[in-house]
């Protein structure tokens, strides 16, 4: 029973969304609708579970004064203060809480990605050798984009952007495609697994 | 050493401050290397071209993080003037948590620019009539889907906390039905679930702006014609800010065709350190 | 030179994360764990006010019972704890892969499969211009060849060995472009923090 019930509602759920979506009717939208919104729910419950987590990592790094613990304070304080305001105060768009995303949040979310910009040049230099046939076609496609997308371009040689272009659009696409087909087959492949109860990875366990 | 280790074995620091400066000094040059535009980015141009003014809706989905600002902020500002210089009333919403708040400061600052200029009340935008933003909504693929049926359904109320059915643009547009297009803005896999959704189910055109790094992926659907038109990363952006300085629906270029300038200067250093690299590996293995 | 205290605090932070560059630091420490703690702060009031409150408790206080289930079941996610009932666990579980996976069949399948072959299958149309035939057989072939790449299910023997060789030929062309956009990305992001450094914060540029 501790399979089969969950097996079960897998596979209603999974067939009645496919239903579902080939039957453009008021009361099918409204299943999907409604279905939909508890999945919604769950993803929160998912997300508490997820801080719940987080705090007990913090936490535990504080009580045992664990090494660098004085930054987990940091942490938790400023996720506790940030929900308090939000919560309390409201997320609407004059809001400190907005106040805080434009000109804490987004400086540094976005200065952590743009460390990326370094670290990508440092290892393209390390480590982008043209060792084999596939490397150099590799390196070579990399260097007709980067140098065929910018303004320079156009002085090497007026057709170059075109030609760029076209690498994006006739090799580059067939190989995009190949892999989204690849992709899209796997994926119905295994979705019809799981809902016919063949693959059952995700129950767990033994019993 | 001999010469050749020495080019392939260049510390890091060194291309660290060479990509700063590179990145810092053509902000203080006056030179601008003309664009090309790309295809994709013409065709969502185009389309919007096509639309007739004072009638469908552009749906814009503001679905980009602070992270990737830079790319998308500057396609986002260039699209509102694009619109509303051709009097196409637009609809934002976010199905991204982060997206709001570049939301509001992408509209607010066009919005504002244009009614600083604005000669006559006709010449200026007037929120709930010309434009509205709907907010966040979780759930996108239900949200998506359920705004074929109805958008004041989905979205009652906009970002403000306003009843949408107030607003003369809503009571007008209800549907996908009265939208010309939606343009997801976006750095993450967005346009999927609008072409698998929305537009299998209702049929709606689909444009995106997207950063440079999902761009490869989207060529397929370009093909088909799933996606209408497409801008590509800063570049992409830069495009577009050009297309709408050209055609007099903006007054000077937005900050993606300034960037423009150091991206150039870094693909060089890059391309440079990439050739040092091959070079001193070339020679190393010959002597070996 | 900027006076808002907020696009100091925004400068200052940034100069924090780039700090790392040089060497991990005690500012970089600060500013990375700020960033989870206000991440997740964030997440918790939006989810709360967009997600929890309209899809739950309103409908529940309004006498909507039906939204007792999605209590229960999300309720079933902490059983994982009580480890004589964490079986039950797999409800909610069972619940969302059942609900992706019915979803993603029929929403793949046209978007993905029927679409993109019929703009891969050549017809006399693709040979209205030359070129555009002959491109349209190109793409032809290196998506077939690189759906033979990934075809693992039989040795790569006999026809499959030049056919799959030509998939990776055509699968690096792929990777390189992504790579030379992905260039484009990275550098975009830093750009983007300079602009924000020399002209919101010291006033140097426009």
């Amino acid at each position: 029973m501790k399979r089969i019930i969950p097996l079960f509602i897998c596979l209603l759920i999974g067939f009645s969304m496919i239903i579902q979506f080939f039957i453009p009717h008021p009361t099918s939208l409204e299943f999907g609708s409604t279905i939909y919104k508890w999945v919604i729910v769950l993803i929160v419950f998912a997300l508490v579970l997820a801080i719940g987590n987080l705090i007990r990592h913090h936490g535990t790094k504080i009580r045992r004064q664990k090494k660098d613990w004085p930054y987990s304070i940091v942490t938790l304080s400023s996720m506790i203060g940030m929900a308090i305001i939000g919560l309390f105060w409201g997320i609407q768009a004059e809001s400190l809480f907005q106040k805080i995303y434009l000109n804490v949040f987004a400086p540094l979310s976005a200065t952590m990605f743009a460390l990326l910009a370094y670290y990508m040049a440092s290892a393209a230099y390390r480590a982008f050798r043209a060792r084999s046939l596939e490397a150099t076609l590799l390196l070579a496609a990399a260097f007709i984009v980067m140098i065929g997308f910018m303004p320079f371009g156009q002085y090497i040689h007026p057709r170059f952007p075109a030609f760029a272009e076209w690498v994006m659009r006739v090799p580059n696409m067939a190989s995009q495609r190949g892999i989204l087909l690849g992709v899209a087959f796997g994926a119905i492949a295994t979705a019809l697994k799981i809902i016919l109860g063949i693959e059952r990875a995700w129950l767990g366990g033994k019993e | 050493m001999k010469w050749y280790e020495v080019i392939s074995t260049i510390d890091r620091r060194i291309i660290y401050v060479l990509l700063t400066v590179l990145v810092i000094l053509p902000f203080f040059t006056r030179v601008t290397i003309p664009q090309n535009i790309m295809p994709q980015t013409q065709r969502l141009f185009d389309f919007i071209e096509s639309v007739p003014p004072n009638d469908k809706a552009v749906i814009m989905t503001f679905d980009y993080s602070p992270q990737t600002m830079p790319e998308c902020h500057p396609m986002a500002k260039a699209l509102l003037k694009h619109c509303f210089a051709r009097n196409i009333p637009v609809i934002g919403v976010s199905f991204d948590p982060q997206g709001p708040g570049l939301a509001v400061d992408a509209i607010t600052s066009v919005v504002d620019r244009i009614n600083h200029y604005a000669t006559s009340k006709e010449d200026s935008l007037v929120y709930g009539k010309d434009y509205v933003y709907l907010g966040w909504k979780s759930g996108r693929i239900a949200a998506m889907l359920d705004m074929g049926e109805s958008i004041a359904g989905v979205f009652p109320r906009d970002y403000f906390g306003t009843s949408v059915d107030s607003f003369p643009l809503m009571q007008r547009i209800r549907n996908y039905k009265e939208v010309a297009i939606a343009i997801v803005l976006s750095a993450a896999a967005y346009p999927d679930d609008w072409i698998r959704y929305p537009q299998t189910r209702y049929g709606v055109n689909i444009g995106a702006g997207l950063t440079a790094v999902m761009a490869p992926k989207y060529y397929p659907f370009l093909q088909t014609g799933q996606i209408a038109g497409m801008m590509s990363g800063m570049k992409g952006a830069a495009e577009y800010e050009k297309l709408v300085l050209e055609h007099g629906y903006a007054r000077e270029l937005g900050t993606a065709e300034t960037g423009m300038n150091s991206q150039s200067m870094i693909h060089i250093l890059i391309i440079v350190f990439i050739l040092l690299g091959n070079i001193g590996y070339f020679f190393s293995r010959r002597q070996k | 030179m900027s006076t808002d205290p907020w696009i100091w605090i925004g400068a200052f932070l940034t100069l924090m994360i780039f700090s790392f560059l040089f060497k991990d630091n005690p500012f970089y420490k600060f500013g990375e764990h700020l960033f989870v703690g206000v991440a997740n702060g964030y997440y918790i009031a939006l989810y709360w006010h967009n997600s929890l409150k309209p899809n739950l408790f309103d409908p529940l206080s309004a006498g909507n019972y039906l939204y007792i289930i999605p209590l229960l079941l999300g309720l079933m996610y902490f059983t994982r704890f009580i480890p004589k009932i964490s079986w039950l666990v797999r409800i909610p579980i069972g619940f969302m892969i059942g609900w992706g996976a019915g979803l993603a069949i029929p929403a793949h399948f046209q978007a993905e499969i029927l679409r993109q072959l019929e703009g891969t299958v050549i017809t006399p149309e693709s040979f209205t211009n030359i070129t555009a035939g002959i491109w349209s057989v190109i793409i032809m072939v290196g998506v077939v060849c690189t759906l033979v790449y990934f075809f693992f299910s039989r040795e790569h023997k006999g026809i499959l060995k030049p056919t799959s060789r030509l998939g990776i030929i055509f699968i690096m062309i792929g990777f390189g472009a992504s790579f030379g956009y992905t260039v484009m990305a990275r550098v975009s992001l830093l750009i983007g923090r300079i602009q924000f450094l020399l002209g919101p914060w010291l006033g140097l540029i426009r």
